[in-house]
């Protein structure tokens, strides 16, 4: 579904990505790990046409989207949804709009559609009955499950999901990684995870992309990644710096 | 020394060019993308309604303090009912659009580079956008649509009440006749008058919302960014309006010459 062939991107000075390669098939759950700064939630913008990349192409569904322009990227993102690292709910609107505003700009005018399919987005993410609430009065982990709620509400092909469970506690991480597990069966969705935490590559993937020094260092199954005997990938699995104190 | 006057130079042209880059989506915008008549509405409240309140102090107390000022200085000429209409022309054609575009700089474009800026930092923006929403259609155009009508509206509102209080403090304060007041008034202030004060009103309008939402859609990262984004956003609208006015008299003044 979704191709990266030669991808690289410079911001500033720095060159973040040098020729990434990924390819994500239909239905498949592929988690991008790395350390922080590695440049995963930039690979992830790529794939929906927040960035523009230096050079190399992203396809998806067949399409080349890499240069198309602003407006003519609408079509390629309703196919696919994005959770943000922070949520990026809309913080003049409640739950119910933030959730109802995907659907009204894709021109669904029933009010009583417009209702139920929000509710039936909070009972997924286990928040029903929370739609007159307001962003600032959810805590982290809410936040998240709402911005997911209004991800999947205009029901994706695909969900790229960044950092999912960054500044979450291990319970509330947790729930967020079954949360993506049981979205990938009930919606048969295509997912790209972007996350350094081992336990959501482990609960989520079917593949997985270590991204190290702006390349593809590895690719492959949980149980490959797992088995991997080489010290970037292991190091980084065992969360090993290699100071002492 | 020249190359840091290079620098300045290449600064300000790519700042132009962004702000042309902007205006360019903008238009675009308006002819492909249907104009959001709720979030203009919304916007039209905020820029309108919300400054009531320095609108009319800073157009009354203009009017007052330069009543009084020119009132003192005619006494002793003798021309003390030519105020009323020196005042008036002072303040269409000046005073008026200059002293509102810079509150409404203060108050509306510090608000909008705030709001925008809080935006783009929060991922706000790039969720707008993954959801398949230009942010120039959502909140560039309905911010300047509002500002470019609401300035005119502001700055006749501001002109109307510093006449009133120009007259209120020239004939019942001092001793200017009201009849005298009034004559003069029609007498020296003509259409070519209004035509100016609008004029610079509709052209500081587009000067507030340009810059500020440029402001916000370019803010960088932290409290520090977002912080900045207000403050330019104020500074480099209050100056433009200062440094537009001027070409900006000069221009009107051949568009309408005396008489028009």
């Amino acid at each position: 579904m979704i191709s990266v062939r030669q991808l690289s991107k410079t911001l500033g000075s720095q060159r973040v990505l040098c020729g990434v390669d990924l390819e994500i098939a239909t239905g498949e759950t592929c988690v991008v790990l790395g350390r922080s700064g590695s440049g995963k939630s930039v690979l992830l913008k790529h794939l929906i046409g927040l960035f523009q990349p230096t050079s190399g192409e992203v396809w998806v569904e067949g399409e080349e989207i890499t240069h198309l322009p602003e407006r003519k990227l609408g079509g390629i993102r309703k196919k696919i949804g994005m959770l943000f690292q922070s949520g990026a709910l809309f913080d003049s609107m409640n739950v119910e709009e933030n959730l109802a505003f995907p659907l009204r700009e894709a021109g669904v005018k029933n009010e009583r559609e417009i209702r139920e399919r929000v509710a039936e987005a909070l009972e997924m993410v286990d928040l029903a009955g929370e739609q007159k609430k307001m962003p600032e009065k959810l805590s982290g982990g809410m936040r998240k499950r709402v911005g997911l709620a209004r991800t999947i509400v205009g029901r994706p092909a695909c969900i790229l999901y960044d950092e999912p469970t960054t500044g979450l506690d291990p319970i509330a991480s947790d729930s967020i990684n079954h949360l993506i597990r049981r979205l990938q069966k009930r919606l048969s969705v295509t997912s790209v995870v972007v996350t350094h935490d081992m336990k959501t590559a482990f609960t989520t993937a079917d593949q997985v992309a270590f991204l190290h020094e702006g390349r593809i260092y590895f690719h492959g199954t949980v149980d490959a990644l797992r088995a991997a005997q080489d010290a970037v990938l292991t190091d980084f699995i065992e969360g090993r710096s290699g100071d002492v104190s | 020394m020249v190359t840091a006057l290079g620098r300045i130079a290449l600064s300000l042209i790519q700042y132009l060019g962004e702000l042309a880059l902007l205006a360019y989506e903008t238009v675009v915008s308006m002819v492909v993308a249907p104009i959001r008549w709720r979030l203009f509405a919304r916007q039209i409240v905020e820029v309108g309604w919300r400054s009531q309140l320095v609108v009319i102090v800073t157009g009354m107390f203009t009017g007052a303090v330069l009543t009084a000022q020119t009132y003192f200085q005619f006494a002793s000429l003798g021309m003390k009912s030519a105020t009323g209409s020196v005042v008036a022309v002072a303040l269409f054609r000046e005073l008026g659009p200059t002293l509102t575009g810079l509150m409404v700089a203060g108050r509306v474009g510090a608000a909008v580079a705030a709001e925008i800026g809080t935006m783009k930092v929060t991922e706000q923006i790039d969720a707008l956008r993954s959801l398949a929403v230009h942010p120039v259609d959502y909140l560039v155009v309905p911010r300047i649509l509002a500002l470019v009508i609401s300035m005119p509206l502001l700055v006749a509102e501001s002109v109307g009440l510093g006449i009133v209080a120009s007259y209120f403090v020239g004939v019942h304060l001092l001793d200017i006749s009201g009849p005298f007041f009034l004559g003069n008034l029609y007498r020296y202030v003509g259409p070519r008058d209004i035509k100016m004060a609008l004029c610079k009103a509709f052209c500081f309008g587009v000067v507030i919302a340009f810059v500020s939402c440029h402001q916000g859609l370019n803010a960088k990262e932290g409290a520090v960014g977002v912080g900045r984004a207000p403050t330019e956003a104020v500074v480099i609208s209050s100056l433009t309006i200062l440094i537009l006015n001027f070409f900006l008299t000069f221009l009107l003044n051949m568009l309408f010459p005396y008489g028009s």
